[in-house]
């Protein structure tokens, strides 16, 4: 049985009991792997290191604007004092998976350093990939013309999940415009007014100044940080810093 | 064996999709949303990552140590032959998981990740029959 056992899994380019082979036996497997290995390891490094590497000691450097920045929407939707010592810009998107995981995170900061950090968030819906993402920004935009752009702002994010995927967003919006009790009608109004349609477009010159591709992307003090620094730990080490200056 | 030889073929093609995946994970490139190439909703969800180690990092390890583990079997190492099935079947559990999430959860699928979950079933698979060959030999 031992022998009928053993046969499937002893190749038969190895005969058995010849020294040499065995030694092949032992060598040449481990070769392939550590080729395979390093093949790997070479690749992957070669690969990060054509592309920059973000790293929190390490801030990519704010690439040169191709003109005086836009000053945006005025005046900007900000939590926290004027002369907050710190102040974080963010460009987001609604519908943009990443700037929801976000969201919390500058909650968080907003908690954790209160009148000493400011954050101002301005507009940056990526039309068209993310078809809801303008209704969205109409519709934070709209509460805001009644002075409730951030909860209406928390809401959205917060359940992102739930309407990102919907057919028709506008009814869901609405629903929240209505539980934060909201005139609707003018909120209607506001949705396709020319104050909203200007307060997106100023944002989105701000943006472009600044060399804003993509979504989330935050500035500190004036300063773009990488995306992987947008986690609790390495962005509260990078106010900290901010403040000790 | 072929068999074996075969399994560490296409997990030759898992370990490179996973690598490539990981690259893009930790460049930030897909993890963000940008105009010019959108965003994966799959890699820039929370799924995504395991305590701040991306997914498709565990993936290339696993990938590897299919690979060795295959090398090593085909050379007749009676361990490994051994391991192999239950690190494959791990792997084929943690696929049927992460092809729930994209589909009922995230709602949205990412190709190189489609590409990694044929790459599990394909090795799953050799793996059976691996085990069906054996069996023919027993008594």
């Amino acid at each position: 049985m031992g022998e009928t056992f053993f046969v499937p899994l002893q190749p038969p380019w190895l005969p058995r009991f010849n020294p040499d082979l065995n030694v092949m036996k032992r060598l040449i497997p481990f070769l392939l792997i550590i080729a395979v290995a390093g093949g790997a390891a070479a690749w992957f490094f070669a690969r990060s290191a054509s592309t920059p590497s973000p790293t929190t000691a390490n801030l990519a450097p704010v690439p040169t604007p191709l003109g005086p920045a836009e000053p945006g929407a005025v005046p900007p939707h900000a939590e926290g004092p004027n002369g907050a010592k710190v102040t974080i810009e963010e460009f987001g998107d609604f519908q943009c998976p990443p700037c929801a995981s976000l969201h919390p995170v500058l909650k968080r900061m907003e908690g954790e350093f209160g009148s000493r950090l400011r954050v101002i968030f301005r507009q940056f819906p990526l039309v068209p990939a993310h078809e809801h993402a303008l209704a969205a920004a109409r519709a934070s935009e709209a509460a805001g013309l009644q002075g409730q752009f951030w909860p209406m702002h928390h809401l959205i994010y917060e359940n992102q999940k739930s309407w990102s995927s919907a057919f028709d967003v506008r009814p869901i919006f609405e629903g929240y415009a209505k539980q934060l009790g909201l005139d609707l009608e003018r909120y209607q109004r506001d949705l396709s007014s020319q104050a909203v349609h200007q307060r997106i477009t100023e944002d989105g010159k701000r943006a472009r100044s600044l060399n804003v591709t993509g979504t989330p992307t935050v500035f500190l003090n004036g300063r773009e940080l990488p995306f992987p620094s947008l986690t609790p730990d390495k962005l509260r080490a990078l106010i900290q810093a901010e403040l000790n200056k | 064996m072929i068999l074996f030889a075969l399994a560490a073929l296409v997990s030759l093609i898992g370990l490179a999709d996973a690598l490539y995946l990981t690259s893009e994970h930790l460049s930030g490139r897909s993890v963000r949303c940008t105009l010019i190439s959108g965003c994966s909703e799959v890699l820039s969800s929370p799924y995504a990552s395991v305590r701040g180690i991306p997914l498709a990092a565990i993936g290339a390890v696993a990938y590897f140590a299919v690979f060795s583990l295959a090398i090593l079997a085909a050379f007749g190492y009676r361990l490994a032959a051994a391991v192999l099935p239950l690190l494959v079947a791990v792997m084929f559990v943690t696929t049927l998981w992460l092809l729930y999430l994209q589909a009922f959860v995230i709602r949205q699928f990412c190709e190189f990740c489609l590409l990694s979950a044929a790459v599990t079933f394909a090795l799953t698979m050799i793996v059976i029959l691996i085990r069906w060959q054996i069996n023919k030999f027993r008594i």
